[in-house]
């Protein structure tokens, strides 16, 4: 455990020490959420005020949230560092080390990600408090989000996961991410709330694993879903911890016995 | 010159082609990540109505011409991108400045990326069907302004590409800000810019001329009247406004390369 600690703990430090690479990052957040805010503002002038059970600030308080939540992934994954190394071969050294491999990348992960939630998301979402008056929620509230937060990140992480070992099989990665991220800024809720959807593809949204990682914890955020209701998101969004998680592995044994690394 | 182009470009593309399967899955992608961005501003739209007094097909209009632009941008002018980073990182920009052609002509055709055709297919199928339930009338004149009004704007994001990778002759990368002016500019730039604050209408009316890919033309076409009294007669000016821009980013371009120092090794 101690060792999953200290891989995250510097995992930490390294993001923290792009200063610019980070400060850049909230901007440009900052950017995109203001823009959507005020395309809100004119979509609600039009005379509508409560549009599928949101409100004007509701709206664009959601805006804020996916856009602090990029830096964990909610928009988008990428594929770079755990990619790279089975490209290159390098796989090979952190698959011999007495570790799990799977833990090593989720506390990797972990300690950017934790950085990201301490600082990327919550100054990006402090500017939308402050410049569009964007929901400040209860401390209870705040609390279930933290929550949902948490299995958001595994949900994430496990994705992440399962996009990055398919370069053990697939020479070229861009179709694979370009499929992937499509259907997690649609069907996440990370564009635009799930609840604007026509019908069919919003129940279509309903059964996929996306939403665990963007939109169930906006609407907690947001305090849509309360007793029960957060019960039922909480446990949905485990489910899909559990059943992500489990193929992830499950996937990572299959490459273990199958798949000859290229190169060393 | 324009031989060489076409000598140049031509070579990029049968280099492409021979990984068929790849390029093919990356048109398709790209239409599809691309459409994505139309069918969130159709879902919207179908919810809300209209967004400032602009129907849906109204704001497809909009949205087909700057993401037409840009798509065009990006096929023929990605060698002022990722390239020409490369170039800067690796200071192999020596070998462009000691060969007998001009900087700019160099790292303009070195990359063409046909898989883009994969943006511009989407946003000429969203533009059909944005003319198809508009009542404009075809005069001349006004097919005329529309054709203008795509050249305007693919020269305008051009403008933008080339001044980013300008600020690499400082920089060595490419600042973030520049993705966020190009591809913020246009999901911007896909609803009317009357719905914006009077310092962002001024901002891209002027300093970064997006604005000019579509709007004033869409205004013209539709006989709508801007809210802030922007004149009509604007809509032709688009192009030459694109060509100020493009005047200025090649004016910038030729002050980064006489400040290029390279990063050896």
């Amino acid at each position: 455990m101690r060792l999953y600690f200290e891989v995250a703990r510097r995992s930490f430090r390294r993001v923290a020490a792009y200063r610019s690479a980070y400060v850049a990052g909230i901007l440009t957040n900052a950017f995109f959420g203001a823009l959507r805010s005020v395309v809100y503002i004119a979509l609600f002038g039009s005379g509508a005020t409560v549009v599928a059970g949101f409100t004007l600030q509701e709206a664009i308080s959601y805006t804020w949230v996916t856009q602090a939540l990029i830096s964990i992934g909610a928009g988008w994954i990428d594929a770079r560092d755990l990619m790279q190394t089975i490209r290159s071969g390098n796989v090979v050294a952190d698959l011999m080390r007495p570790w799990s491999f799977f833990g090593y990348w989720l506390s990797r992960s972990l300690g950017e990600r934790v950085f990201n939630v301490l600082m990327r998301s919550t100054l990006t979402y402090l500017i939308g408090v402050l410049y569009f008056g964007a929901y400040i929620p209860s401390l209870v509230q705040a609390g279930a989000f933290a929550v949902s937060l948490i299995l958001a990140l595994l949900v994430s992480f496990a994705l992440q996961f399962l996009v990055n070992l398919s370069a053990f099989w697939l020479m070229d990665d861009t179709g694979v991410l370009l499929v992937v991220n499509s259907l997690l800024q649609v069907f996440s809720g990370f564009l635009i709330p799930l609840a604007f959807f026509p019908e069919p593809l919003e129940l279509l949204a309903r059964v996929l694993p996306f939403q665990a990682i963007t939109g169930l914890p906006a609407q907690v955020f947001l305090g849509q879903l309360t007793g029960v209701a957060l019960l039922q998101a909480w446990a949905l969004q485990l489910f899909w911890v559990l059943v992500m998680g489990g193929s992830a592995l499950a996937l990572l044994r299959v490459a273990m016995q199958k798949v000859v690394i290229q190169g060393g | 010159m324009v031989r060489l182009y076409f000598l140049l470009i031509g070579a990029r593309i049968r280099a492409q082609m021979q990984y068929k399967v790849s390029f093919l899955i990356n048109l398709v992608g790209f239409m599809l990540l691309t459409g994505l961005e139309f069918g969130v501003v159709a879902v919207l739209l179908l919810r809300f109505g209209s967004v400032g007094g602009w129907s849906l097909y109204e704001v497809a209009l909009l949205y087909g011409l700057t993401s037409l632009a840009l798509g065009l941008a990006e096929m023929i002018g990605r060698g002022f991108d990722s390239p020409f980073e490369q170039m800067m990182v690796q200071g192999s920009f020596d070998s462009i400045l000691v060969r007998p052609l001009g900087t700019l002509f160099q790292v303009f055709t070195s990359d063409f990326q046909l898989r883009r055709l994969g943006r511009c297919f989407q946003a000429i199928a969203v533009l059909v069907y944005a003319l198809w339930n508009l009542p404009i009338v075809w005069s001349l004149a006004n097919v005329v302004l529309l054709l203008l009004t795509i050249v305007a704007g693919t020269l305008i994001y051009l403008a933008l590409f080339l001044i980013g990778a300008t600020i690499c002759f400082w920089t060595i990368k490419t600042p973030e800000v520049m993705n966020v002016l190009i591809f913020g500019g246009e999901e911007m730039t896909g609803y009317p810019l009357s719905i914006y604050s009077s310092w962002m209408r001024t901002l891209f009316l002027s300093v970064v001329p997006l604005g000019f890919v579509n709007y004033p033309t869409a205004l013209w076409l539709l006989n709508r009247t801007d809210p802030y009294g922007l004149p009509a007669w604007l809509a032709w000016c688009s192009l030459l406004v694109a060509l100020l821009f493009c005047g200025v980013a090649v004016a910038f371009w030729r002050l980064g390369v006489s400040h290029y120092t390279s990063t050896g090794s």
